[in-house]
């Protein structure tokens, strides 16, 4: 085809200020100026086309209009990007001349390697809505004059496009609001990806689209007319909103010169070379991709946020079952806040908002799980950037801290608290690790969002309602979860884990906890709480490393659970290795690795409990430990020595300084008097600490006391040391109250443990006096009684490992039972998990192991004894 | 061209990749697998409960070699893996029809 000399103009005009356009952007990166120019040459050689091959002969009004679309209707056209095009025409079907002529000009526009994509319609089409192309009723939205009949334009613009919106508005939000869905879906509603594509991922330049069109749309159902203003976004949004969209403008730009072509995949190489050249950074400074792309997220959270939240306000009445589930959720409103739709608003006041109230926001959102509405994030940020850090300081932020991260939203909350510049108020150094970018191919997030969702995914091991039943070893993990006794120590340990990342240096471990310390001192925390942080911040990765050996190695076990030191901390290091896998990327955590870290986590906890009759404290060894402890109680180091001396360590790790120490001083008044107690009410079960001298049967007599009181015991500790002094904890609940509501009862309750155990009172009597019901009440679940003996754990004593019904007594008979034959118990470690006892003794019979015989015996009696009733 | 399937103790990859990548060979491909020979299971009690341990945690290397390597390749794997236990696993070698590498549809040897 020969070319017509007004074509060879435009190639020469298309080609040089095409060169220019990319020069020019070269030089200052501004992608909304490539952009508008490249608009405005489109413009001149559409116009010059239109005059050339369309409008040559036209009657005027002509009944056909020329109208740009989408990125090309907004006059920003990117260098690869489609031309979209409507010839509009009155008639319901064009004139076959006119067509010819409409198929020379897009041959044309083709000709100059103009991707072209043309319709043509009539109006009566685009003043209705089909549901299955609501894309091209949204891209209307974006319509702008090009050529031809401007009346016809007017019209549509000015009339059928506002009735259109009056009459379906609704219905469009809606189809557009399903369309971003399974967009978001794609990519698997998530920002972060390791190679994001700028356009369709969530947070990209569509998202932002989304936002324009629904600010347009509420805009147009509001006043029936186009809005006067251009930026129709909420105000507290626009300035970030603005800086994101010149930012992904100019990355898009890049990568279509990059490409070549309409590529938007910001692929690893695309963003290292767009970091070399400072692309959508101010002043265009070279940095390391790693930090580009941190660049990236902030503006992609910013994007994603705003969509999320005008989705939300947009979506129109409760259609399914859940929405309205969300709005009976409402009934949660109180005084402070009112939720409609799944949002938060703050109720009116004329008060300040104080911190308190943000605490209390965040604690609401924390429990609920609802999202915070644009005029309550807008109210909390501008009363969160009057705060100073030091004032939210104090010492009741642990309480605020606890019942947020304790809560099973408590991920959202952390989001927000993040978002609205909050969390960075109380922890400035949180800066450090804000959307930072490990950069490889197996870590998906950035720090602080890997952060957020290992609290997420220990929190969704618990049960919710309408979530899926676990998996197999979710259920396992899930069993750990819900035996911690402080769980909040995991979660703050969990939030500060990864926080040395955003240092440089070798070690993210060493770095971040200095942070840390600093961070979490002067805020509630008592200092063996601090203790556990610190322990699982520095080992966080022990168990991944353990994992790497093998497994089923006794040697490998043994320094494994020797480094722990204690179940309560195996089992938090063992859900902190969980969620810090499951959280680098969706496929980490897979059941191969789950299997291995829970049998990993088993053998270790097996171990613990099978060698604590070997692992005890011999002071010549210890110097370390003595003078921790001694500094506590001055000039007493010679009988510390002799109290710590022979005790199993086991003792020593599960106790602080402080309670060994006052269980020091309790031993040194035993020559006083014989029975040393302390008694005191935490954490919602009694803690009875026992001392004594060692004799047959101390222990189940203190167990039949117990049982006698109607108390249930949950946990219990028996230890003895070389002297022969026994310490023994009792962790019980009072079933019946009767210590709670009759608090002269406790006098009496110790006096009755001391009368016993000197003789002075008869247990027997005292066990037949009480006469209360020996059950818990109705149970689903029965137990079998299961024992096992074993002679090979320790090196002198006999393991017994009882698991039962649990029931009021039960420890009782089984001590008396031990104790009526004939068994020393070295240490005991009782713990209830449900309905379910789980019983460790270490047994001796006069001073050695248990024959089989007597193993037998005593098997036989225990199941006797044991035989439910 | 042969391919070389070594089933190995996790706790042996690093060392049996470190291995193969000093005699030349780069590209390999690593499974999480399960299994046992004459190591079988056992079972494990925790808290009262029961957990058979009959399929054992293993991981799966695969390589495809020039036929040349492939001497050198085995006694790499072996040195590597080897503890002498039982469970130390087993190397497997079948033959390659050919290779193809999908960016430049390369063939054969020159694929690998």
């Amino acid at each position: 085809m020969s070319a017509s000399p007004s074509l060879f103009d435009l190639v020469k005009l298309h080609s040089a200020e095409s060169a220019s356009i990319r020069q020019a952007f070269e030089t200052t990166g501004d992608g909304k100026a490539a952009a508008s120019r490249r608009s405005a040459l489109v413009d001149s050689i559409v116009e010059r086309l239109w005059q050339e091959f369309v409008a040559t002969d036209l009657q005027q009004p002509s009944g056909l209009a020329l109208l740009a679309l989408g990125g090309y209707g907004r006059s920003l056209l990117l260098p690869h990007s489609d031309v979209d095009l409507l010839f509009l025409t009155e008639a319901e079907k064009p004139d076959p001349k006119l067509q010819d002529r409409i198929r020379k000009f897009n041959q044309e526009l083709w000709d100059l390697r103009l991707r072209v994509s043309s319709s043509t319609r009539p109006m009566s089409e685009c003043a209705r809505l089909n549901s299955e192309n609501v894309e091209f009723t949204i891209s209307l939205l974006d319509c702008r004059w090009l050529a031809g009949d401007q009346g016809l334009f007017d019209k549509l613009h000015d009339q059928l496009i506002p009735a259109l919106v009056k009459r379906d508005g609704q219905n469009v939000v809606q189809l557009l609001s399903e369309v971003t869905k399974k967009r978001h879906e794609k990519f698997s509603d998530t920002i972060f990806h390791l190679e994001p594509n700028l356009k369709e991922s969530p947070g990209g330049l569509r998202d932002l689209n989304v936002s324009n069109w629904l600010s347009l749309i509420a805009a147009l159902e509001k006043t029936r007319t186009w809005p006067s203003e251009h930026n129709l976004l909420p105000s507290a949004s626009r300035e970030p909103v603005e800086s994101a969209f010149e930012f992904v403008l100019a990355v898009r730009c890049f990568l279509h010169y990059h490409h070549g072509r309409d590529d938007n995949n910001l692929s690893w190489d695309s963003q290292d070379e767009a970091a070399a050249k400072g692309i959508g950074i101010p002043g265009r400074t070279k940095i390391s991709a790693a930090d580009w792309m941190r660049a990236y997220f902030r503006h992609a959270r910013v994007i994603d946020r705003l969509t999320t939240q005008l989705l939300d306000e947009a979506s129109p009445s409760p259609s399914s079952l859940y929405q309205k589930f969300q709005r009976w959720r409402s009934r949660v409103s109180n005084s402070d806040f009112n939720v409609e739709n799944g949002r938060i608003l703050l109720q009116p006041t004329a008060a300040p908002i104080d911190v308190a109230f943000v605490f209390r926001t965040f604690e609401f959102l924390a429990k609920n799980g609802f999202r915070l509405s644009g005029d309550a994030e807008q109210r909390l940020s501008e009363a969160i950037a009057s705060f100073d850090s030091k004032s939210l300081r104090t010492h009741s932020l642990w309480t605020h801290l606890k019942h947020i991260l304790a809560a099973p939203f408590a991920a959202d909350a952390l989001r927000a608290m993040h978002s609205l510049g909050f969390l960075v108020r109380v922890f400035p150094d949180y800066h450090l690790i804000d959307s930072l970018v490990i950069r490889d191919f197996y870590h998906r997030y950035t720090v602080d969002e890997h952060t957020f969702l290992t609290i997420e995914s220990l929190h969704h091991l618990l049960e919710r309602p309408g979530k899926e039943p676990p998996s197999e070893w979710e259920s396992y993990f899930s069993g750990l979860l819900k035996e911690l006794e402080q769980p909040e120590l995991l979660y703050v340990s969990l939030l500060f884990h990864d926080i040395g990342k955003g240092l440089p240096g070798d070690s993210h471990v060493a770095s971040g906890l200095p942070i840390m310390e600093r961070s979490l001192r002067g805020i509630g925390i008592h200092q063996d709480e601090l203790e556990t942080i610190r322990f699982l911040i520095t080992e966080h990765l022990a168990m991944s490393a353990t994992l790497r050996r093998d497994i089923f190695d006794h040697e490998t076990v043994r320094a494994f659970a020797d480094k722990i030191g204690t179940p309560e901390r195996l089992k938090m290091l063992c859900l902190m290795t969980y969620a810090d896998i499951r959280s680098v990327n969706p496929e980490a955590l897979t059941p191969w690795k789950a299997e291995s870290l829970w049998r990993l986590y088993m053998a270790a906890s097996n171990y613990m409990n099978r060698s604590v009759d070997d692992d005890r404290f011999h002071a010549e060894f210890e110097a370390e430990t003595l003078q921790r402890i001694g500094d506590l109680v001055p000039k007493k180091a010679v009988e510390l020595q002799k109290y710590l001396e022979g005790l199993p360590h086991r003792y020593l790790r599960t106790h602080s300084p402080i309670q060994i120490a006052k269980h020091f001083e309790m031993s040194q008044a035993l020559a006083k008097k014989p029975v040393q107690i302390s008694l005191k009410h935490t954490r919602g079960l009694y803690e009875l600490t026992l001392l004594t001298g060692d004799r047959p049967l101390v222990f189940a007599t203190i167990a039949g006391v117990l049982s006698a009181w109607g108390m249930n015991i949950v946990k219990a500790n028996a230890f003895a040391n070389q002297a022969g002094t026994i310490v023994d904890t009792f962790y019980f609940k009072d079933r019946f109250r009767t210590l709670e509501l009759n608090p002269p009862e406790l006098d009496r309750f110790e006096r009755s443990i001391v009368q016993v155990l000197s003789g002075e009172v008869s247990l027997h009597k005292l066990l037949e006096g009480r006469g209360r019901t020996a059950t818990n009440g109705p149970t689903k679940l029965q137990v079998a009684t299961r024992l096992d003996f074993n002679n090979h754990s320790s090196s002198h004593s006999t393991l017994l490992e009882l698991v039962a019904q649990d029931r009021p007594g039960l420890l009782y008979k089984i001590a008396s039972t031990l104790g009526r034959y004939g068994c020393n118990i070295e240490v005991a470690l009782i713990d209830t998990e449900g309905h379910v006892a789980i019983d460790v003794f270490y047994l001796t019979w006069e001073c050695a192991k248990l024959t089989g015989e007597h193993q037998f015996q005593i098997r036989r009696a225990l199941l006797e004894e044991l035989e439910p009733e | 061209m042969t391919k070389l399937e070594a089933v190995i103790q996790p706790s042996k990859l690093d060392a049996v990749k470190d291995a193969l990548m000093e005699i030349g060979v780069d590209g390999m491909t690593i499974l999480e697998v399960r299994g046992h020979g004459r190591q079988k299971g056992h079972t494990e009690f925790y808290r009262g409960r029961e957990y058979t341990v009959d399929l054992l945690p293993k991981v799966k290397l695969e390589v495809v070699l020039a036929d040349e390597l492939v001497e050198k390749a085995v006694a790499a794997v072996v040195s590597a893996a080897r503890s002498g236990k039982i469970g130390d696993g087993k190397i497997f070698l079948s033959h390659i029809d050919d290779a193809i590498r999908i960016r430049n549809e390369e063939r054969g040897a020159a694929a690998l």
